[in-house]
């Protein structure tokens, strides 16, 4: 499904440059639910955002589904990331003057879908991810944990082909890390969706199905 | 997106700083505020400008000679209407309030004893019909001391500041030398019956009133006037009033029809002056609203850049990021043109009440306005709509500069900023 060809990206500040991806090849299938590990500085980042029509391989191909990526335009890249990408950040980056609903409800209001159909389908996911009863509160009312499920609920809502988690974790605690980890693997079984997430984590690691190291701007196993 | 979802992040966002929205809204509040009083000040004072000038001066309109407006400063008496009474009664007949004038230039000639020294100044001198005069003007109402002119006798009223400076009271003798209407030099003796305090200055400063019949008889005018002066109808435009003396006027091919505007050219001035003014508060307002909307919106951009950052990665276009950034701005003049409109009319209220006192220093001041002592300010509707309209353009394009900084950024960058 996703075909990461050769991928090379570098980042010049002033005089030095910084290699933060030098050779990335990768294969996904539909369904995966792949962890993207390596010691801070190993490009994690740097990668999930280039799955996610967030930035530009200075070399080398994404293509997913057979359509090319890295030949859109960056309105074609908006659109794509609305129709087909759930992003679930480290710091949770939920709206604060909206409620958990509003928030979750915020990706569907970029679809013009239906308003009765937004209310149903948000309601059922946040009931999913087990927040059922928080709907009406706002961020600040929630714990970092509750906060993360409402940024999961809002990348799921849409039913992505994909959804890219970077350092999901890293802001929770273990036990709340652990929890939300499960609740994307359930998720990822039962809807089928593509889970790709980084993390430096020994524990979340062993949550994953699959395991892409990376090491200084390589794969250094799991690459198939 | 749809506008109703983006209006209301938008307020919402709003309402995030409630006391940073307000305190900007009312510097924009302030600035249309400023505009309105003075919008209100400047129609007041052309309004009563306007009326001083017609109740006092010229009527809604006059019929002259065709020459006698390209010299009317002189007040040449070759240029009058030969048998006046004949075209008043004309007009009459139409149904018009009409009244004729035999206006000159003269020189009013004081001695020492009973005036307190010897003294000269030019005036301008109206003989007036003392019976039919007020079918147009409105000056018995203004005699301040003795009495109104009879008519057929040596009698003069004098202008309230005319009288002051020389220091003229009722029953003391003037003499005006002028020339009559074929060029000779003329000497009228007349004694003040009266004063008029007016509040048109122009006359308060430069008029002598004495009985038309008494003027036409020194000035060999020979049944002739200067001016037929007709007053506004009610329910009757200028435009229909001018129409229809003109019909009457139609076989005479010397004589003309001109209304109060035409004649009082300085009244354009004033106008002029009056639209310079209020650009250049409308220019104050900008800078208000420039510096307070853009510096607010340029913080709630900052604050949000992570927050925008995240919107947009998910799919909001930048168009639509943008949209709800200004849609916030817009707000915020929406907010301040309520608060300045409300503000603005107890203000204006309180001007058109009480008015502002400054009848002393324009005594001083040879302005063209006919106004004297307390202005008023004057309701004018159209300028609180406008008010609305300029704070929210205001914010939306003063916001403009911040907001499209907020989306040029990538959006990973935004999203690495730690707020
Ligand atoms: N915008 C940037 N400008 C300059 N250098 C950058 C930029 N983004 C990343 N880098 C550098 O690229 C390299 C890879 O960064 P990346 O963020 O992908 O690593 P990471 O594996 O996500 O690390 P971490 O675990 O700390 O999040 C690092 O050396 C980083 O300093
Ligand atoms: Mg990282």
């Amino acid at each position: 499904m996703i075909q990461v060809t050769d991928i090379h990206k570098t980042y010049h500040s002033g005089d030095t440059s910084v290699y933060a991806l030098r050779g990335v090849s990768l294969d996904i299938d539909a369904g995966e639910f792949v962890a993207i590990a390596g010691p801070s500085g190993s490009g994690k980042s740097t990668l999930l955002n280039i799955l996610g029509c967030l930035d530009h391989p200075d070399q080398g191909t994404v293509s997913v589904d057979g359509r090319e990526m890295v030949q859109l335009d960056s309105r074609g890249r908006a659109d794509y990331r609305r129709h087909n990408l759930g992003f679930v950040f480290q710091n949770f980056n939920l709206i604060p003057v909206l409620t958990a609903f509003e928030n979750v409800a915020f990706s569907l209001n970029l679809l013009n879908i239906p308003e009765q159909e937004i209310t149903d389908r948000t309601m059922a996911i946040l009931r999913e991810v087990g927040l059922e009863g928080m709907e009406h509160r706002r961020p600040s009312r929630l714990s970092g944990g509750q906060q993360q499920r409402v940024a999961i609920a809002r990348a799921l809502v849409k039913n992505p082909a994909i959804i890219l988690a970077d350092e999901p974790t890293a802001n929770l605690d273990s036990e709340t890390g652990q929890a939300i980890l499960e609740t994307m693997r359930t998720l990822n079984e039962r809807h089928g969706t593509t889970f790709i997430f980084s993390t430096h984590d020994p524990m979340v690691m062993e949550f994953s199905r699959r395991l892409v190291r990376l090491q200084d701007g390589r794969v250094a196993g799991g690459a198939t | 997106m749809k506008l109703k979802q983006i209006v209301s992040l938008a307020g919402k966002n709003l309402l995030r700083h409630r006391r940073r929205t307000i305190i900007t809204a009312g510097a924009v509040a302030v600035g249309l505020l400023m505009f309105i009083l003075v919008d209100s000040l400047l129609t007041g004072i052309e309004e009563e400008s306007n009326r001083n000038l017609i109740w006092f001066e010229t009527g809604a309109a006059q019929v002259i000679h065709t020459g006698y407006l390209a010299e009317r400063n002189d007040r040449p008496l070759k240029y009058a209407i030969d048998d006046a009474a004949e075209v008043e009664a004309e007009l009459e007949s139409a149904g018009l309030s009409a009244t004729s004038r035999i206006v000159f230039s003269g020189e009013l000639i004081v001695f020492k004893d009973p005036f307190p020294e010897d003294g000269s100044v030019m005036v301008t001198v109206y003989g007036i019909d003392p019976e039919d005069d007020d079918d147009v003007y409105h000056l018995p109402q203004t005699v301040s001391a003795g009495d109104f002119l009879e008519p057929g006798t040596n009698e003069a009223l004098l202008g309230a500041w005319l009288a002051e400076d020389i220091g003229a009271e009722v029953g003391y003798p003037i003499t005006i030398v002028t020339r009559t209407r074929q060029g000779f030099y003329q000497t009228i003796d007349l004694e003040v019956a009266g004063i008029l305090n007016t509040p048109n200055p122009v006359i308060n400063r430069t008029a002598v009133f004495m009985p038309e019949g008494v003027a036409a008889d020194y000035l060999q005018m020979g049944g002739a006037a200067t001016e037929i002066s007709v007053a506004s109808e009610l329910g009757r435009t200028l435009p229909e009033l001018t129409r229809e003396m003109q019909q009457q006027i139609a076989g005479a091919p010397n004589l003309r029809v001109a209304d109060w505007r035409t004649l009082a050219a300085d009244a354009v001035a004033i106008a002029e002056a009056k639209e310079s003014s209020s650009g250049i508060v409308l220019l104050l307002v900008f800078i208000i609203a420039a510096v307070g909307v853009s510096n607010t919106v340029l913080m709630s951009t900052l604050e949000r850049t992570q927050e925008l950052g995240m919107m947009r990665a998910i799919g909001m276009r930048d168009r639509e990021v943008m949209t709800t950034l200004l849609v916030e701005a817009a707000g915020i003049g929406l907010l301040g043109g309520i608060i300045g409109i409300v503000l603005g009319a107890g203000g204006v209220a309180l001007m058109v009440e009480r008015g502002i006192d400054y009848g002393s220093l324009i005594r001083d001041t040879n302005v063209g306005y006919r106004v004297t002592q307390v202005i008023y300010g004057a309701w004018n509707l159209p300028t609180f709509g406008r008010a609305l309209v300029v704070g929210v353009v205001i914010s939306v394009v003063t916001a403009f500069v911040p907001v499209r900084r907020a989306v040029r950024m990538s959006v990973i960058d935004s999203l690495r900023r730690t707020s």
